[in-house]
């Protein structure tokens, strides 16, 4: 019917599972020209990665798949898998999301490439080395034909992205799917991998459906986007008219969901309320008028088709609502903004200047190394990893204080060099005003530990699944020995608090979801009324909706009980958004530190520039216009001792720099010059 | 290690058991000095102090490789050097072909997971995994008696690992082999389960890992992916199981070298103890060890050869 590379039609896909036939896929239609770019959006569960499957025909064989799939004028569906193979890698190609697992750990890149080229093709082995390593060369992999007998674990993850992508480059395919290609990976390493991705594709021309939860990400890369909701597109527009022109309650919503980097006024996020349906035996319904604030009576009726909506401008907006003419730009239905805005208290202690609030945290050159074995028999110290390379700050009571920056850079560490109540060598950690070193014995330990409790990153992990809630936000108040009545309304107390029914909590956390099992874990950490909680990226394993909810929470807790929250994430939007402080670490040190205003507005260290460009901004007008700077290589090595400044290798600023002003770079540390508790940065030149 | 615990064990050996034992019942009863007579010239007799018993025993293996000699004077280095290639024949073949059959099986199981072949197939290994090797051994006879009854002329032998009188390369092979199938079968058939379960559940695990999927993606067909990418990480631990269980079968085959009459190591061990044989009880405890460090070796090996990462470090 059209020249479109790709066109699928009514695509369903469901399988068995114990509670019944999951609908992972409800019918889905789109078509792909060559050359361009269809982002598909969704939380997970919403049945894109499915849909990628479903095209790649790497679904399980129990899985019931309907619909038609056309690629390049072949019919995909009901060919069998030695069909299909000549098709995969071919004219089809994928990245997956995973690189950490998504190679063969047991076979060398090379051999993984070349297998690639000669699946497909007859080719000469000295043909196929030589091809792979232009591949890797293109997918700029430093030295690639050492880099050739390498094995996976030897690189890093956005190194072996870099991989993936060649193997999907290496036959000139038509088609690229890239199923979260960079949410493993940090931002200036994702900011390289879709300048790679958005290369592979000007190279051989292909069609990319790039499917992500992230906002940013479309923005920046897609043509045409599909939102999906509970195994069904629910709205469907060219990027540009979805972002600015938006027509479906649930896509406002996750656009109102996202904490922005480049927004400055604290105004609370609007968080998508309830949770995605389970899609079993789903009625014939609005699958989304049960969390859509502007439901009607006819959304529970009968389940909307993706319909045009009445717009003048190019391309085809279309969607699945029955009110989608009701709604305006900028997300208003009669003139009020579809997701009310959620009201936050204001803080006690905003009126107080920061100097004249009580300290609750400092840390004095905090510092750690590891020591760096060898041998298999005798172990002999052959060097020192230094994680953390002394670092001081303070924090205040109400005052959120964030310490950023990529994996492998010692946030982790510090927290828990500050969790365990280490005694610093040459420094000191101060919990309200007493020194770890004071601290002696079991009993004084646990009365200091009182007053620091931590949030974990996974709600799934950190809660044992054997126990019911109760017990588990109980457990810290009976370690400090309250008795047993005294836990039991203080628990009550704390599910309330956190937004969670008091009457639940004789459930186990199984029956909780992500966002709830999080709050869980806030109350636990509550229980002991602690001055300070350290939240170790506390919202990144939670989708948009779910995390702005938690967000919220953790706003409205700092407000009403005036704690102090020490901060680790890499989504720096969200730091933005609820930290007052902001710390930029890089290589066990500091580079940058002052205000949260002043590190986003006015970044001076090359590091956080580079940091803060990188970040995917969910406007596709800003997003497309902007400056970049993008980093090249990895985060360097901590066992090294470098003598002179741990950034320089990578700087941006140092290749621009005349050779005396480098050799200073290389040959003097630069320390954290500024003013004192406002804005200090760590480099020579600026 | 191996000489230190061959060395344990020439003293345990002499604290459990006494050649002088032998003799408590003979009619006419012999006297003390006829009895030390007998075993002193084989170092084997208690009056002389057991440190300088173990010292003209760890000499003469150290300078001359002699291993002693049994309370009726036989050499325990001929009987080792005899009955170990009478094991290996026995043995080796067998655990060969169990782990190919376990591993073929494994992956032709988990390639269907849950369909018709693999529920057949569990459901057979674990009837087989079940078997004694008594029964097993038992009904393998009764079946090849039959046929060699109904073919008229003997196939398969029941007893014994090699006939006498058989001359020429290519007879000794078939005689051999004539006499290896029974007891190999029996060996094969209770021995390969265990490798079938460990590979099904292993390679199951790596089925359905994120670089399976790189590779169909690539464009291998599912068969191929499974092969190539899944089979080499799921073989690993196998191999390590199944070299480090070569010690376990070489000694352990003690019902089956019984039950076909073949004089292996499994009944020589039997035998040494029954007859209060010092030197060759403790010659068996020094080739189980060497055996134990060979498998650890060859586990090490394949795990080198299966596993580059092991090598680049």
């Amino acid at each position: 019917m059209t020249n479109a590379l790709l066109s699928v039609r009514d695509l369903k896909v469901s399988f068995p599972s114990e509670t019944g036939t999951v609908d992972a896929v409800r019918g889905i239609s789109f078509d792909l020209e060559a050359g361009r770019t269809l982002g598909i959006v969704g939380e997970s569960g919403s049945g894109k990665s499915v849909t990628s499957l479903a095209i790649m025909g790497l679904l399980d064989e129990n899985v019931r798949v309907s619909g038609s799939i056309t690629f390049d004028g072949q019919e995909l569906l009901g060919k069998s898998d030695k069909q299909l193979s000549a098709i995969r890698g071919n004219g089809l190609a994928m990245i997956f999301q995973d690189p950490l697992s998504s190679l063969t750990p047991v076979f060398s890149i090379g051999d993984q490439l070349i297998e690639a080229l000669t699946v497909h093709r007859k080719l000469s082995k000295r043909a196929a080395w030589a091809r792979a390593v232009e591949l890797l060369e293109t997918v700029g992999l430093p030295n690639p034909e050492g880099r050739m007998k390498s094995f996976p674990h030897e690189f890093s993850g956005g190194m072996r992205q870099r991989v993936v992508i060649a193997i999907a480059m290496a036959n000139k395919p038509k088609l690229i799917i890239a199923d979260e290609p960079t949410t493993a990976l940090d931002v200036t390493i994702q900011a390289q991998i879709l300048d790679l991705i958005a290369k592979a594709q000007s190279e051989t021309g292909a069609a990319v459906i790039m499917i992500t939860h992230d906002m940013g990400v479309v923005a920046k890369t897609a043509d045409d986007v599909l939102v999906m909701y509970a195994g069904k597109p629910v709205e469907k527009a060219p990027v540009h008219e979805l972002f600015h022109r938006t027509r479906m309650p649930y896509s406002i919503g996750l656009l109102g969901a996202i904490p922005r980097v480049d927004k400055a006024e604290k105004q609370p996020l609007i968080p998508v309320k309830g949770n995605p349906p389970l899609l079993i035996n789903l009625p014939d319904a609005c699958p989304f008028a049960t969390r859509c604030p502007i439901a009607i009576d006819a959304c529970h009726t009968r389940e909307p088709d993706l319909v045009s909506v009445d717009n003048d401008e190019v391309g085809e907006h279309k969607t699945a609502c029955i009110r989608s003419h009701e709604i305006t730009d900028g997300g208003l239905i009669d003139g009020h903004p579809v997701f009310p805005v959620p009201d936050i208290p204001e803080r006690a202690l905003a009126g107080v200047p920061r100097e004249d609030r009580p300290v609750t945290l400092e840390v004095r050159n905090l510092t750690k190394t590891f020591p760096l074995m060898k041998g298999a028999f005798l172990k002999r110290k052959v060097g020192e990893v230094h994680a953390i390379r002394g670092i001081s700050f303070d924090i205040r009571e109400g005052e959120t204080m964030a310490i950023v920056g990529e994996s492998g850079c010692g946030k982790t560490t510090t927290l828990l060099q500050i969790m365990d109540l280490v005694e610093q060598v040459d420094g000191d950690i101060l919990l309200g005003g007493t020194s770890v070193a004071d601290v002696r014995g079991g009993h004084a330990e646990r009365t200091l530990r009182r007053d620091i409790q931590i949030v974990f990153q996974d709600p799934m992990g950190a809660l044992d699944p054997r126990m019911t809630v109760a017990d588990i936000i109980a457990e810290p108040l009976r370690a400090i020995g309250t008795k047993k009545a005294g836990s039991e309304t203080r628990v009550d107390e704390l599910m309330d608090l956190v937004g969670l029914d008091p009457t639940h909590s004789n459930r186990f956390p199984s029956a909780f979801s992500g966002g709830q099992r999080q709050r869980i874990g806030i109350a636990r950490a509550l229980a002991t009324s602690p001055k300070i909680v350290v939240l170790d990226e506390p919202v990144s394993a939670l989708d948009v909706s779910i995390q702005a909810g938690v967000i919220n929470l953790l706003d409205e807790l700092k407000a009403k009980l005036g704690l102090s929250y020490l901060f680790v994430a890499h989504d720096l939007s969200v730091v933005r958004h609820i930290a007052d402080r902001v710390a930029v670490m890089y290589l066990g040190a500091f580079v940058e530190h002052g205000s949260v205003d002043e590190i986003f507005e006015d970044p001076q260290h090359p590091y956080t520039q580079a940091l803060l460009s990188a970040i995917p901004i969910p406007d596709p007008d800003v997003e497309r216009t902007r400056e970049r700077i993008v980093l090249s290589g990895d985060l360097a090595s901590a066992t090294d001792q470098v003598g002179g400044c741990s950034f320089a290798s990578r700087c941006q600023l140092f290749k621009v720099l005349p050779p005396e002003k480098q050799a200073r770079c290389l040959g003097e540390v630069p320390p954290l010059t500024g003013p004192e508790n406002a804005h200090r940065n760590a480099c020579h030149f600026r | 290690m191996i000489v230190v615990a061959t060395n344990l064990t020439y003293f345990l050996a002499w604290g459990f058991l006494d050649p002088r034992n032998n003799y408590v019942g003979r009619r006419p009863p012999l006297s003390e000095e006829q009895v030390v007579q007998l075993l002193q010239p084989r170092n084997l007799s208690d009056t002389v102090p057991l440190l300088e018993r173990w010292w003209s025993w760890f000499s003469a293996i150290i300078f001359g490789w002699d291993w002693g000699v049994s309370p009726v004077g036989q050499s325990v280095n001929d009987q080792v050097a005899y009955r170990m290639w009478v094991s290996a024949e026995l043995v080796l073949g067998a655990t060969i072909l169990a782990t190919v059959l376990g591993i073929a099986l494994g992956v032709y199981t988990a390639s269907r997971q849950y369909k018709i072949a693999d529920r057949i197939g569990q459901a057979t290994s674990i009837v087989t995994m079940n078997i004694n090797i008594v029964v097993a051994a038992l009904g393998i006879v009764l079946l090849a008696i039959g046929f060699n009854n109904m073919v008229g002329t003997t196939v398969f032998f029941v007893t014994g690992s090699s006939s006498l009188g058989v001359t020429g390369f290519f007879p000794i092979i078939i005689d051999a082999l004539q006499h290896l199938i029974l007891p190999t079968i029996a060996l094969v058939i209770i021995g390969y389960a265990g490798t079938h379960f460990l590979q099904r559940s292993l390679l199951l695990d790596n089925i359905n890992a994120d670089y399976v999927r790189t590779a169909r993606a690539k464009g291998l067909t599912k068969a191929q992916a499974i092969r190539k990418h899944a089979l080499r990480t799921s073989l690993i631990p196998v191999a390590t199981q199944v070299a480090f269980t070569i010690p376990t079968v070489f000694m352990g085959a003690i019902l089956t070298e019984s039950i076909f009459g073949w004089n292996g190591m499994g009944r020589y061990f039997l035998e040494t103890i029954a007859k209060n044989d010092i030197h060759g009880t403790v010659a068996i405890a020094a080739f189980g060890a060497v055996l134990t460090a060979i498998g650890a070796l060859l586990a090490d090996i394949a795990v080198v050869v299966l596993d580059p990462r092991v090598r680049v470090s």
